[in-house]
């Protein structure tokens, strides 16, 4: 058969043509998508990968909520320029507990990724309520009213955790149990601060230009890749 | 080992047969519907094709040949990309081409151009280097970039939290080699807060002590024993200070967190934890350097 009369037949069979329509745009899904899910360096979290404690995933919340990804992106790119400026690229790995993660693509400020433990807490909470009053030409917007509600004004983050646990984030009951009690007394300042110094620290704290992989996580309920997910990035001449 | 992280044999299998199956199914289309000008004029159910104005039909010129080689063309550059590249699965290309690949290039290009420069950078004397006018100027790059969000871009502090990198108080010592630690593996100063032990009266009276020390006329203050037995063994009987501990000096004018009776009282009560956070994985040797020769130029100069 050649093309134009399949194409009459096609055309004169709507139920042939949906099909026909669905096989054709799904190859794309089917070619790029699919073998990636089930390839262990893309999904399974990097050794220093822990699920976020309840103050982090609250201050994550407020991250989201507040749009910071729109102006800042969490992805370091494996260049020399973006390597030089933020530190070590982004791996697959470490957003595995990020549902749904927060790479973005769009810096009007700097990318976050490795901002934990560049700047002490105090430092974020004066920049945060008022950033002029540390970096003087900043055009970021302030965010006062951080410091001004509780960290637990939202819904019970015991559900959120027990969703996530649903997804395979390895909290235990215990910590659940305990996830009240770690945001009492907080401001939704402190949860988005706590969020931040998270952010890349434990690859920061791994070495610079080359991730330790030694450092053993404090869950390891789930299989981590042998690699980090690194070895996606790996030049031929490592082996 | 080339390729270590890319889908396995099934997941390669499934890549290469879709994707080389799909190129050659729009190879196929591209190429039929050019060549099928003289197609049967009918239907799927056998009935005449309707036809326009005498002879304007379906199917009755091809597509122009400009459109043909566009099509093509393009099937033509993705063979060549798929042979050259990486995408069909496991297959790494003709290339060799990988993105980890490219990035240690760049390294080694980036090490060959400037790591000996760099590498007598991180060895000379602060003297030279504070000589050089251009060095000088690639520090204060350095230090814009990592330093001023927190000491201000002219390094005289800033919000009564970060302090002054420019005047001859260095709270954890100003020598190079101190300074150098400061940057390297950061400072976390630890001081209490002495509310509950002394009470607000108590507060009151050593705030008032502490500001008149350095003054002379303190030595009879009805709070030198509170400061004796509490604040002397950081800061110094005399409030000299000890930048071993990160402990200031109390008796000259430079107070970072204030000197007016009320930010002692408040220092007192509630105690300081300022922190400095390490730059040593940040920075590599070089920049620590060069900043540790701008930092000390700034003091002497």
């Amino acid at each position: 058969m050649d093309g134009v009369g399949l194409h009459k037949r096609l055309e004169a069979n709507s139920g042939l043509l949906i099909f026909g329509i669905l096989l054709v745009s799904a190859i794309g899904g089917l070619v790029q998508v699919l073998p990636s899910i089930f390839q262990d360096s893309l999904v399974a979290p990097t050794a220093q990968t822990t699920p976020y404690d309840p103050s982090e995933l609250i201050g994550r919340d407020i991250y989201i909520r507040e749009g910071c990804g729109v102006c800042h992106s969490q992805q370091v790119r494996p260049l020399l320029a973006e390597i030089k400026r933020y530190g070590p690229y982004s791996r697959a790995g470490e957003s595995a507990y990020d549902r749904p993660f927060l790479w973005g693509s769009k810096r009007t400020g700097p990318d976050l990724h490795r901002i934990g433990g560049r700047y002490s807490d105090e430092w974020h909470r004066l920049h945060l309520i008022d950033p002029r009053s540390v970096v003087p030409n900043s055009i970021m917007p302030a965010y006062p009213w951080l410091a001004e509600r509780p960290a637990n004004r939202g819904p019970d983050v015991r559900r959120r955790m027990r969703a996530l646990q649903a997804l395979g984030h390895p909290y235990s009951e215990a910590e659940i149990a305990a996830a009240p009690a770690a945001l009492a007394g907080l401001m939704e300042i402190d949860a988005l601060i706590a969020y931040l110094q998270g952010l890349g620290a434990t690859l920061n704290a791994g070495g610079f230009d080359q991730a330790s992989r030694t450092a053993p996580s404090t869950r390891e309920q789930r299989p981590h890749s042998a690699d980090g997910g690194d070895a996606h990035f790996a030049p031929e001449a490592a082996g | 080992m080339p390729g270590a992280d890319l889908p396995g044999a099934f997941w390669t299998g499934w890549i290469a047969v879709l994707t080389v199956g799909s190129l050659i199914g729009l190879g196929w289309l591209v190429h039929s519907v050019y060549f099928a000008a003289d197609a049967p004029q009918q239907d799927a159910e056998g009935e005449a094709e309707p036809v326009w104005d005498g002879n304007l039909r379906e199917g009755a010129q091809p597509p122009p040949l400009w459109w043909f080689w566009l099509l093509f063309g393009s099937l033509v550059v993705s063979v060549l990309y798929l042979m050259l590249y990486p995408g069909l699965g496991s297959y790494a290309g003709a290339l060799q081409w990988s993105q980890g690949g490219r990035l240690q290039e760049s390294m080694a290009e980036f090490e060959a151009e400037f790591g000996g420069v760099r590498r007598l950078v991180a060895e000379a004397s602060l003297a030279t280097l504070q000589a050089d006018l251009e060095l000088m100027a690639s520090a204060q790059r350095i230090y814009d970039r990592n330093c001023a969000a927190c000491h201000g871009y002219d390094a005289r502090g800033q919000a009564q939290r970060f302090p002054n990198l420019t005047d001859a108080e260095w709270q954890w010592g100003g020598s190079p080699a101190a300074i150098e630690q400061s940057i390297r593996q950061g400072r976390q100063a630890a001081m209490v807060g002495w509310l509950p032990v002394l009470g607000e009266a108590g507060v009151r009276q050593l705030a008032h002590y502490t500001q008149q020390l350095g003054r002379g006329a303190a030595a009879a203050h009805p709070a030198k024993a509170q400061y004796d037995q509490f604040c002397a063994a950081c800061h110094g009987a005399e409030g000299d200070g000890n930048p071993i501990l990160g402990a200031p000096s109390l008796k000259d004018d430079v107070a970072l967190y204030g000197n007016s009776l009320d930010a002692i009282e408040a220092s007192i009560a509630s105690g300081r934890n300022g922190l400095m956070p390490p730059f040593g994985e940040r920075l590599d040797d070089t920049q620590i350097r060069l900043l540790v020769a701008l930092l000390t130029q700034e003091t002497t100069g």
